[in-house]
């Protein structure tokens, strides 16, 4: 079967339309003439502003608060402390097992510091510089403690507790094993281990910062939330349990949301606090998170340690596969952890056949920033690792990494594929996306530039990746077996109004993915009209879009899930429309066709109902209509819900995603080295993600997941001293790429369209972090084609990393033994 | 001999209207765009003056809102992107590209962006991809990857006379 | 990101402005505020009185000296200097690196005088001075005066314009017959901060090499120009350079060296 025929049978079933056209999105012509409505632009009558005063210190005890100072300053509102956090709200619901579980955490320090840059005090005055100025005058007095900061070292003996109430550092612990490693491993030609591999720390860092203008109506005990979370219907259940309060008394309103990538689903702390100051001090209030605020005390991405690495191999390079013992740093808090520690698992073979696979997983923390799902999220740490592996696994045995993943990759013929755990990778073309990736960067004419030339080392890499979408939330319970999460839902609205206007609603929160664009899209094939006579509400009010428990933008799934609530509810809508067309027309549903706004007669398109008219009938003048079409409100709501199973707990086996989108990337880089810098000078990503609504849109995620990736790769870290001191906290601290920095990018594209997805779209815009993997296995070619055995083992590889590389070889390779069975 | 102020009322011009207000010294002007001026469309989006969110034309020349006070700009000619559009609310040239690039996804570096390359193309109104690329140096984006953004004002330039 | 009280002062004249800036402790001079306004949003400085210097046009001026030597106002802005007919004609290598200074927006409003006196050790212009033979000429209340870069520049963030005191212009010398300007440096991303950055010029086969970023001042080193004598001098230099998040003190050693010949280099080139 080939791809083009199943695109077009796709489009029959939407009218051939504006489906895979890229028309100009909605969302633009507020955006461009800086008329967009983001978080911090919200302004209320008497607001207060708050500012948090932080801790200096990595780990302390909170001896004692003395706020009176702040609170006599002129033109301060009031102040919350820690003990009123402690007595008015109760710790946010933990998702981890036993001890895990127990861990306090409130939207201030109680009783302890974790992290530097954790509040501890809000101060909210008339003004911002006031509320900062008051700040200056809150004392806290700490007791500094130990501090650990390397993840290695969270489960030494004498290393400091971070909380006491679980009595260790290990949120959560467990043991993945699917096939027979052992039996692999000695039946293998080669055993080659790793001894350690570190995927970094750094985040998205979106642009905007988080921010909040909360107030709180005294008569209906309401909370009306206007921020940028991007997962409201998470974060009101830990709000609502915390602050003591029906889920139905917190409304979050966003309209536009300056990027989230993951860093706007934990800052419920920081809305709690705010509830409880908007209801304390009876006035709206307002927070803007500041850029230092965001990269010490919001989200990072987790950083993961890789231990103990034994990949079973065949000297022809056919791998069977691998054992890894897998550490993960969550930071001071979990929050959405220990998810993390289950979701890789979507991915667990990344794009390869080995059947035979053991992860020995355990997630601790430290102090340091607490984690949340980045851009990427655990899968992105588990592909890194696999083409980690593929590449080492090549170069030790004197193989082209090219060839080992072709020889390796699971085949096309072979989808839908079953992964040793269950997972079902639904659609795909590994090797032909490779094949493009390789001609859009000239492999063949390139290959012999490999190695030394001019002072450069010249070096060719491929990352391959996976960007699995739409969850099954059953996941969690293989890693906690009493949460009573399973399956995924998303909800759209529509209706025709009484002068035929086709209003929707989504329940999903975007931040630039262009939901009000692709939804019209959507809408306008089913209904027979343009793009242009679909009015989708701008943002999300949880109060007036219709939602449900998973409902959010995060982990690439809208293209599934919110465009099929938007099918389905526009199915619904279009079903109606006939029914009532015929009621009118005199004829049957199966007569009535939809075009151009009108409901007709296909035997005599004359005699037509304007969708105007339908309205109309609908909402004032229902007496026309005969008796059994009274029922058609022209307003319907779809939930849909993918086709999930529970996964098996036991055997920690099921179907955890139901799409996967590919991107496999080539990078060409030159390697000063005299100095170790970098520059990719020819780079090309290759993305298939099923059906393309609208090419532009997924085009545009695959360039911005780029240059995350190869921020990440080259310059970006959250790096600490041993002192749990922040040393990247601000944008000249922490680079990231500006227009100089990145390369010209080349893309391309297949189409492999899901057979799970009726649209045959997949969830897209992670990206699965394929430029790091990508870099990373550059450099390492560069290094190996000039006869240097360096091996690349951190995510991040800025220029001193890579000139050690260069220069001490040793180190790294000793990182890495092959051994003969 | 001028007198040290803590405050002061100042008269600027933005988007050709006039405003005067008391202004304390201390307040940045990005703030008082913002806050006092209710122009929300130039946004914050760092504290160290990298980012380049806060961009607006001062006196004709791209600055970054957030490292000049206020007060600085007393007697100043101001444009931020409300007041690139016509007075019809026409889209200029960059506005319309940027839109049919998609160089905008978030939307939240966009003003900044379109300042940027406004000025670029006042300056240079044909410039090399390199000068695209150095021309908005100064304005980070984490949606994009630039490389729409470039195509957008390459465009824009293109139709230039 | 929210300043402290501080009280505003606009001057017309140089005479207007070190009087007020001898008024205070702690008065600074406000140039393009491209990195006072920084440091006063992180509130580790908090002058008293900011004094706005972006009135006094005679601190604006270009002008080329009698012996051809390039006299540059304190406020000038980087964008005027690589616009500057006068700095291509005297010393291009100025604008040149100039041009790789931040970005566009900082670029018009920072200014040399501004890049002088703060003098954090990443800074562009501070090695140029010193290869170049730059002098600054110092305003205070009653009396002006001359110094050398080896006299100006003191310590981090410290350099001779004491409390009460401007710098109202720098001269450069015209670079000669025979003599030629390098630059090289390895940044925090393209044209970014300067992890290590060297400026050299070239005379007569003879290097003069300042490396900036390995300490509180640049360090100046003169040798032969070919990469065994420059390389030599700067490991005889035993520089003691920093480490912190973006590089040891061992790869900026390194570095040092490497940029060294690589500015030395490009000077060669431009001598001949």
């Amino acid at each position: 079967m080939s791809d083009t025929q199943t695109v077009t049978e796709q489009q029959a079933e939407l009218q051939i339309g504006y489906a895979g056209t890229s028309i100009p999105r909605k969302e633009d012509k507020r955006l461009v003439q800086g008329e967009g409505v983001f978080a911090d632009d919200a302004k209320a009558h008497g607001m207060g502003y708050v500012h948090f005063v932080r801790s200096p210190y990595a780990h302390a005890r909170i001896v004692s608060v003395d706020v009176s100072q702040a609170e006599a300053l002129e033109g301060v509102y009031g102040t919350l402390t820690p003990d009123e956090v402690a007595q008015l709200t109760d710790p946010f619901f933990e998702l981890s097992t036993p001890p895990g579980n127990a861990i306090e955490d409130y939207c201030l320090a109680v009783g302890k510091v974790r992290h530097v840059g954790e509040p501890v005090v809000a101060v909210v005055a008339r003004t911002r510089d006031l509320a900062r100025d008051a700040a200056d005058l809150v004392e806290v007095e700490y007791e500094p403690l130990p501090v650990v900061v390397d993840a290695r070292k969270a489960q030494d003996e004498d290393a400091p507790v971070i909380h006491e109430a679980p009595g260790t550092n290990v949120v959560w612990s467990g043991t993945f094993d699917w096939g027979d490693i052992d039996g692999a491993l000695s039946a293998a030609d080669r055993v080659i281990r790793i001894k350690e591999l570190h995927f970094d720390r750094f985040s998205s860092t979106p642009l905007e910062c988080s921010a909040s203008l909360v107030e709180y109506d005294r008569g209906t005990e309401q909370f009306t939330i206007r921020s940028n979370h991007q997962m409201p219907g998470v974060a009101a259940i830990w709000m609502g349990p915390a602050l003591r309060v029906p889920l139905d008394r917190l409304r979050f309103i966003s309209q536009d949301i300056g990027g989230g990538f993951g860093n706007k689903i934990t800052t419920h702390t920081y809305l709690t606090c705010c509830c409880l100051l908007a209801r304390k001090l009876r006035r709206p209030i307002q927070w803007t998170e500041w850029r230092t605020d965001q990269h010490s005390a919001n989200a990072h991405g987790n950083e993961r340690w890789f231990h103990d690495i034994e990949v079973a191999v065949q000297s022809d390079g056919t791998m069977l596969g691998f054992k890894v013992k897998a550490l993960d740093d969550c930071g001071a808090f979990p929050r959405y952890e220990p998810l993390g520690c289950i979701i890789w698992a979507q991915v667990t073979p990344g794009l390869y056949r080995w059947r035979n696979i053991r992860v020995d997983f355990t997630q601790v923390c430290t102090n340091k920033s607490p984690v949340a799902p980045n851009r990427g999220y655990s899968r992105m740490q588990q592909l890194w690792l696999t083409e980690r592996i593929v590449d080492i696994v090549a170069h030790e045995l004197g193989l082209d990494p090219v060839e080992v993943r072709k020889k390796n990759y699971v085949r096309a013929d072979e989808m839908p594929y079953t992964t040793p755990n269950g997972c079902v990778y639904d659609s795909g073309d590994y090797a032909r996306c490779l094949d493009i990736a390789l001609e859009l960067v000239d492999y063949e004419s390139r290959k012999s530039s490999r190695g030394r030339s001019d002072g450069k080392l010249v070096g060719i890499g491929i990352g391959s990746t996976l960007d699995s979408g739409t969850n099954n939330f059953g996941q969690s319970t293989l890693m906690n077996p009493e949460l009573q999460f399973s399956g995924n839902n998303e909800v759209a609205t529509i209706r025709l109004d009484i002068f035929g206007e086709i209003v929707v609603t989504l329940g999903t929160v975007p931040q630039g993915q262009g939901h009000e664009t692709t939804a019209s899209i959507v809408v306008a094939d089913i209904l027979g009209c343009s793009p242009d006579d679909v009015y989708v509400r701008a943002g999300h009010d949880s109060y007036w879009n219709s939602h449900a428990g998973f409902s959010g933008t995060y982990a690439s799934q809208f293209a599934v899930t919110g465009l099929e609530a938007v099918k389905g509810a526009t199915e619904k809508l279009a079903l109606e429309i006939r029914r009532l067309a015929a009621a009118v027309l005199g004829a049957t549903p199966d007569d009535i066709v939809l075009k151009d706004k009108m409901a007709a007669l296909k035997a005599n398109p004359e005699a037509a109902l304007p969708f105007m008219a339908c309205g109309a009938i609908v909402n004032a003048n229902n007496a026309v209509l005969p008796p059994d079409a009274r029922d058609i409100t022209l307003n319907c709501r779809h939930v849909y819900v993918p086709p999930f199973e529970l996964p098996d707990k036991e055997k920690k086996y099921g179907n955890l995603t139901l799409t996967y989108a590919t991107q496999v990337h080539a990078c060409v880089v030159e390697i000063d080295r005299d100095t170790g810098v970098v520059e990719i000078v020819d780079y090309a990503a290759v993305d298939d993600c099923g059906v393309r609504i609208h090419p532009q849109i997924v085009e545009g995620q695959v360039h911005g997941a780029t240059a995350h990736g190869l921020g990440a790769a080259l310059h970006e870290t959250f790096a600490y001293d041993e002192d749990g001191n922040l040393l990247t906290a601000n944008f000249y601290e922490y680079h990231v790429p500006h227009a100089l920095d990145m390369p010209p990018l080349k893309t391309g594209y297949i189409e492999s369209p899901s057979p799970f997805s009726s649209l045959g779209t997949k969830g897209m815009g992670e990206g699965g972090g394929a430029a790091i993997h990508a870099v990373c296995a550059a450099i390492q070619d560069a290094l190996r084609s000039a006869g240097i055995p360096g091996v690349v083992s951190d995510s991040h590889n800025p220029a001193e990393r890579v000139w050690r590389l260069i220069t001490n070889p040793e180190e790294s390779s000793a990182l890495v033994e092959v051994v003969s069975t | 001999m001028p007198e040290p102020v803590t405050e002061q009322t100042i008269s600027v011009e933005i988007n050709g209207e006039a405003y005067e207000q008391e202004v304390e010294a201390r307040k940045l002007l990005v703030h008082f765009i913002r806050d006092v001026v209710d122009l929300t469309g130039t946004h914050v989006g760092c504290d160290t003056g990298n980012c380049g969110a806060c961009t607006v034309l001062m006196d004709g020349k791209t600055v970054k809102s957030c490292m000049l006070l206020a007060i600085q700009a007393d007697g100043s000619k101001i444009t931020t992107v409300e007041g690139l559009a016509g007075a019809d609310g026409e889209l200029t040239p960059l506005q319309r590209a940027f839109s049919a690039s998609h160089a905008l996804q978030c939307g939240y570096c966009t003003p900044g962006m379109l300042l940027s390359a406004t000025y670029l193309l006042e300056q240079n109104p044909h410039p090399s991809e390199e000068e695209i690329r150095r021309g908005i140096q100064g304005n980070i984006c984490r949606c994009t990857g630039y490389v729409n953004i470039v195509e957008a004002i390459r465009s824009a330039a293109e139709g230039n006379a | 990101m929210l300043l402290r009280q501080v009280e505003y002062a606009r001057p017309e004249t140089v005479d207007e402005a070190v009087r007020l800036l001898a008024s205070r402790e702690d008065a600074r001079a406000l140039a393009g505020g491209q990195s006072l306004v920084n440091v006063m949003k992180t509130r580790v400085a908090a002058p008293e009185l900011v004094v706005d210097l972006n009135r006094i046009k005679e601190l604006r001026s270009i002008e080329t000296g009698p012996s051809g030597e390039l006299v540059l106002g304190a406020m000038v802005t980087y964008d005027e200097l690589i616009r500057s007919p006068e700095v291509q004609a005297a010393r291009p290598i100025l604008a040149e690196v100039a041009q790789t200074i931040a970005d566009v927006q900082v670029r018009n409003r920072g200014t040399v005088g501004g890049n002088l006196c703060v003098n954090d050790p990443t800074n562009h212009l501070p090695p140029l001075c010193a290869t170049t033979g730059a002098t600054m000429t110092i305003r205070a209340l009653e009396a002006e005066r001359t110094v050398s870069s080896d006299e100006f520049f003191q310590g981090v963030y410290l350099t001779a314009v004491t409390p009460g005191e401007m710098l109202t212009r720098v001269t450069i010398p015209a670079r000669a017959a025979g003599e030629g300007d390098g630059w090289a440096s390895v940044t925090l991303g393209k044209e970014g901060t300067g992890i290590v950055n060297v400026a050299a010029t070239v005379s007569d086969g003879r290097a003069r090499i300042a490396i900036g970023c390995v300490s509180a001042t640049p360090i100046v080193v003169e040798a032969e120009a070919d990469e065994v004598s420059v390389r030599k001098a700067v490991a005889d230099a035993s520089l003691d350079p920093p480490s912190d998040v973006h590089a040891s003190a061992d790869y900026r050693r390194h570095l040092a060296q490497v940029l060294a010949w690589r500015a030395t280099s490009q000077a060669l080139e431009g001598a001949a």
